[in-house]
């Protein structure tokens, strides 16, 4: 099998704030979502005139 | 009795009335949408169908082919990880579709039942993920089953909702759940046809508009 581009033969890393507790894959997946959605709004549709 | 009068007592014909009138061909299938559709954020709705599609599909093929396929075949782990990066990608733009239709009140005009239906589907999908994450057949399935039953037991639904019971999480992940997430975005798309996609705030000087693009 061929082997993973990470090193996953270790326990999760945690981000620990009071008393939030959230791994960091769900961290960046969470800061992924967010900068989709902002882009999302932003960029431009590709055929929408700029008029409208 | 004539033929005319048997066919508008029947039960068919009345529901075909009914979802005539709810739906006509023109509205099921449009080939026209408003000018403000034409944004990015409109497209996550759609890339969720894609997404749900391709999960229904790698689905099948896993029940069909079973564990031993999907664990110790080359092509069997193909298929285990477009179901499971599928699904990812599910949640992903789900959520950024459920977040622009948040903060656009998407609710507005009379569109409840469209809203609540696509809460719902997030909602219901959260344990169809979960059984299937249950299902797997190896000891990941086994260490997420022996530390969520403790939140089914929490919250008083262990005995019919048994996270160590592999038939019965097998059965809610392939068949019940799976059918309730399909059936609910059917309901939830054709809702969208009928009311229509929900239009932007109104600016306060802005003029109405009625503008269309292909």
């Amino acid at each position: 099998m061929p082997a993973a581009i990470f090193n996953l033969n270790h326990p999760a890393h945690y981000v620990h704030w009071h008393f939030v507790q959230i791994s960091v894959s769900n961290v960046i997946v969470i800061v992924l979502m967010l900068i989709v959605f902002a882009a999302a709004i932003l960029a431009p549709f590709p055929g929408r005139g700029g008029s409208s | 009795m004539s033929a005319t009068e048997t066919d508008e007592r029947s039960w068919t014909a009345g529901l075909r009335r009914r979802a005539v009138t709810a739906l006509p061909p023109e509205k099921l299938l449009p080939d026209q949408q408003p000018s403000y559709v034409a944004s990015w954020i409109y497209v996550f709705g759609v890339l969720s169908l894609s997404a749900l599609v391709v999960i229904i599909t790698s689905g099948s093929i896993l029940a069909l082919k079973g564990p031993a396929w999907w664990h110790l075949t080359g092509i069997g782990h193909f298929f285990n990880s477009v179901h499971l990066w599928s699904v990812e990608i599910f949640f992903f733009v789900m959520v950024i579709h459920l977040w622009g239709k948040y903060w656009m009140a998407a609710w507005r005009g009379g569109r409840a039942r469209v809203w609540i239906t696509g809460a719902v589907t997030f909602l219901v999908a959260i344990p169809c993920a979960l059984t299937g994450y249950v299902s797997q057949q190896n000891f990941d399935a086994q260490w997420i089953s022996t530390q969520a039953k403790d939140a089914m037991n929490a919250v008083g639904i262990g005995a019919f909702f048994n996270l160590l019971d592999f038939g019965q999480m097998y059965s809610w992940h392939v068949l019940l759940l799976p059918a309730a997430v399909v059936g609910i975005v059917i309901a939830h798309v054709l809702l969208v046809r009928k009311h229509g996609v929900v239009p932007p705030f109104k600016l306060p000087d802005a003029s109405p508009t009625e503008d269309v693009s292909p």
